[in-house]
């Protein structure tokens, strides 16, 4: 009897622990990027689209870019993201503190990209930006350029921006006549950064700093904020999709491109590099163009005159307009800006 | 041990578990943390040794640049490396690519290491960054702590303030205690009256009354939170309201402000000041203020004289409790709050989840803990009638 009962108790244990134990270990492969419409997107024509092409399972998963994330998943030895989109200075960083796996470049082929998408740690995946936008409706006359949009006399009512120094420092010196190609040359200076935070200083009664890409686009559809920077893909949207009277400004463009990362120590780094080689394919590429203004950093597709014209919103196309982010810059006085502006904000 | 004590300690071994998993372990991490200081020496093993002979003076000898050039080359895993780049980074600007530089010319230095590390970066061949180096190889560092009260140790070990631009954490504590104490000042006005009101009501009355407390009380702080972000919207109700009775004429920021912290965090926390004075309240006897009124008190003399000092027990128990709990607030200031108006946890999350530095936010979290501490024994000692299980 007691024989017949273990033997009966451990049937219905071994599957359910060997269930247990697979699934554990069988987790599917999980790709993390900053949301929206771009996420949306890439979810049909990149990520599930590449889980039918190679039979694997892919889920996906949405962050700010906080990296402390990573790096916890990575010291703790817990990886649970596999491939994560991150800006380049972090990629960077991570690259140089060993939570981002080396790209196996015999895998992903680097003559597709341009070269500033080529990286140790990362493979480039898409143009991004933030670009001062606002209601046409309810300011018909709204700020032409950086420097508008720091006029609190002309154009009264809150502004938004992104929590951080990055961008907002250099936002600051454009709106004080710093010339684009100057900006890091003078931020580069114990002045330069002393100019950027007394212009800051200027409006900063009038700023509501948001963290999350759909924070600004809620503030101005509320009326809470008059005028905001906003990642250009999410105006886009708004502008195309919703029919808001939104203008945005493309003289205000602050742009990167944004990496494909594998984080190290994921059970899934081989499947990864071939998901990174596959989503960064032109075939793939162009089915999401057809649908949202990507900007990637694939060479065939960005430089396609159809897709251009197609979408008059990629950002890697607005380079004449805009301020290329200096990745060296960041990587550089990163920690020391973020200490500054984090004593700055609260005071 | 005897039979008994061995099943009394039996008896109170979950408890004690419970105690120890829960509470001293946490705790204890968190102080170690505060003051752990394990990266130099993880990295730099060789460096860190042959530092220890060194007197500080001057620049080392030769062995120690050798130490250090073969702790470069050593293949070791980057996340040590990196651990060593952020934390020497946090101590002075510019480490990091002093370093890393360092590390990526390693292979083609030649001996003798202490004129072609210099070659490579003069910083190599002043004494500061050596000096830097054998002070955190110590697995013990102050600097965390130091840095939560805006002190930082010069060169020469003395400490002193940090750089005015840099300095955050003192306001920032000031600001916390400051808010805490006005949302417990307002939650005292307020909740009095109500828990005054509803204990006098009775049967279905008092029923229906103490739901309308409880309700809240049982909804998640942070739906209420959000909910307030919505009222207080530029084009919410409330600024409709007002606009719809001529009170103003444009529609008011009201969300981002100090007013909407405050509204927000009386709101979540006025049931823990209105449910322990309702509890003391219920057990005065109506025929005491009865008395005193027989005896010819005036109305404001039965409260004061007589009422009052009754339910003052009531009113210390609710006000630790609020002022406790909201030294610690997180989400509703963030919510609907501006980064000025954010708190000491708000940066204990941005140490933990932007800045990546476990020794700002564990030091933080440490002294928040020890002020809030000293703040409820100093409330005890001012607070009549106010026990707290013992005489503290």
């Amino acid at each position: 009897m007691t024989t017949q009962t273990s033997t009966r108790a451990l049937l219905v244990a071994l599957p359910l622990a060997t269930a247990l134990a697979t699934g554990a270990s069988a987790r599917d492969l999980t790709i993390v990027g900053f949301g929206g419409g771009y996420q949306d997107t890439a979810r049909e024509h990149l990520f599930q689209a590449y889980a039918a092409h190679a039979g694997i399972g892919v889920t996906d998963d949405v962050y700010n870019g906080e990296m402390a994330r990573i790096y916890a998943m990575v010291e703790a030895g817990d990886v649970t993201w596999d491939i994560v989109m991150v800006e380049a200075p972090d990629m960077v960083r991570g690259c140089e503190d060993g939570v981002f796996a080396p790209i196996d470049w015999s895998v992903v082929n680097a003559d597709k990209l341009i070269p500033s998408g080529v990286h140790d740690c990362g493979v480039g995946a898409t143009g991004f930006g933030v670009t001062v936008f606002y209601d046409t409706e309810r300011s018909p006359e709204g700020p032409k350029d950086m420097a508008d949009f720091w006029d609190i006399e002309q154009f009264p009512g809150m502004r938004s921006m992104r929590t951080g120094p990055r961008m907002s420092l250099e936002a600051a010196l454009m709106a004080d006549g710093v010339a684009r190609e100057d900006v890091y040359t003078v931020l580069a200076t114990p002045e330069g950064v002393d100019r950027a935070f007394a212009k800051l200083d200027e409006i900063k009664d009038h700023i509501v700093w948001w963290t999350a890409g759909a924070q600004p686009l809620q503030f101005v559809g509320s009326g809470e904020v008059e005028y905001a920077m906003a990642y250009t893909g999410r105006i886009l949207r708004a502008i195309d999709e919703e029919n808001m009277p939104y203008n945005m400004l493309w003289n205000t463009l602050i742009y990167s491109i944004d990496f494909w990362t594998v984080v190290e120590g994921s059970p899934h780094t081989e499947e990864a590099m071939r998901m990174i080689d596959w989503i960064t394919d032109a075939d793939q590429l162009r089915n999401q163009a057809a649908v949202w203004p990507i900007s990637p950093a694939n060479i065939e597709v960005n430089s396609d005159p159809e897709v251009q014209a197609a979408n008059p919103g990629m950002v890697l196309n607005h380079a004449d307009t805009g301020l290329f982010i200096d990745t060296e810059f960041w990587i550089e006085y990163g920690d020391d800006l973020e200490a500054r502006f984090a004593a700055w904000a609260a005071n | 041990m005897d039979r008994n004590s061995r099943l009394a300690v039996l008896l109170v071994a979950p408890l004690l578990l419970l105690m120890i998993v829960g509470f001293v372990l946490p705790l204890g991490t968190t102080a170690f943390k505060a003051v752990d200081n394990p990266e130099v020496t993880a990295a730099l093993p060789r460096t860190t040794a042959a530092l220890g002979q060194w007197s500080g003076d001057g620049l080392p000898d030769e062995a120690v640049y050798a130490a250090f050039v073969e702790d470069l080359l050593s293949p070791q895993d980057n996340r040590v490396f990196g651990g060593l780049v952020r934390r020497l980074n946090f101590e002075q600007t510019g480490m990091r690519s002093i370093i890393s530089g360092a590390r990526r010319a390693a292979e083609g230095l030649q001996a003798p290491y202490s004129e072609s590390l210099p070659a490579l970066n003069a910083v190599w061949g002043e004494p500061e960054v050596w000096q830097l180096l054998q002070t955190h190889s110590n697995p013990y560092t102050a600097t965390y702590l130091l840095r939560a009260m805006d002190l930082r140790m010069a060169a020469d070990g003395s400490i002193i303030p940090v750089d005015p631009q840099q300095a955050i954490f003192r306001e920032l504590f000031l600001r916390t205690f400051i808010i805490s104490l006005w949302v417990t000042v307002f939650a005292v006005l307020l909740g009095y009256p109500t828990a005054w009101f509803l204990s006098t009501l009775r049967g279905r009355a008092e029923g229906l009354a103490l739901l309308c407390v409880l309700v809240p009380f049982w909804i998640s702080i942070l739906v209420r939170s959000t909910a307030w972000f919505i009222v207080l919207q530029r084009e919410g109700p409330i600024n409709a309201a007002l606009l719809a009775t001529g009170v103003i004429d444009t529609p008011q920021a009201i969300i981002f402000t100090r007013p909407a912290v405050y509204l927000a965090m009386v709101h979540v926390l006025l049931p823990f000041q209105i449910l322990p004075l309702l509890a003391v309240m219920k057990r005065i006897r109506p025929d005491y203020v009865r008395a005193a009124a027989s005896l010819g008190a005036r109305p404001w003399q039965q409260f004061l004289l007589v009422y009052l000092p009754m339910t003052m027990p009531g009113v210390a128990a609710g006000a630790v409790m609020v002022l406790m709990l909201s030294v610690g607030f997180y989400i509703t200031p963030v919510l609907v709050g501006g980064l000025r108006d954010q708190m000491v946890s708000y940066y204990i999350a941005y140490f933990t989840n932007t800045s990546i530095n476990l020794g700002m936010a564990a030091a933080l979290s440490l002294l928040l803990l020890i002020l809030t501490g000293l703040l409820v024994v100093a409330a005890a000692r001012v607070l009549p009638g106010l026990n707290l299980g013992a005489r503290v």
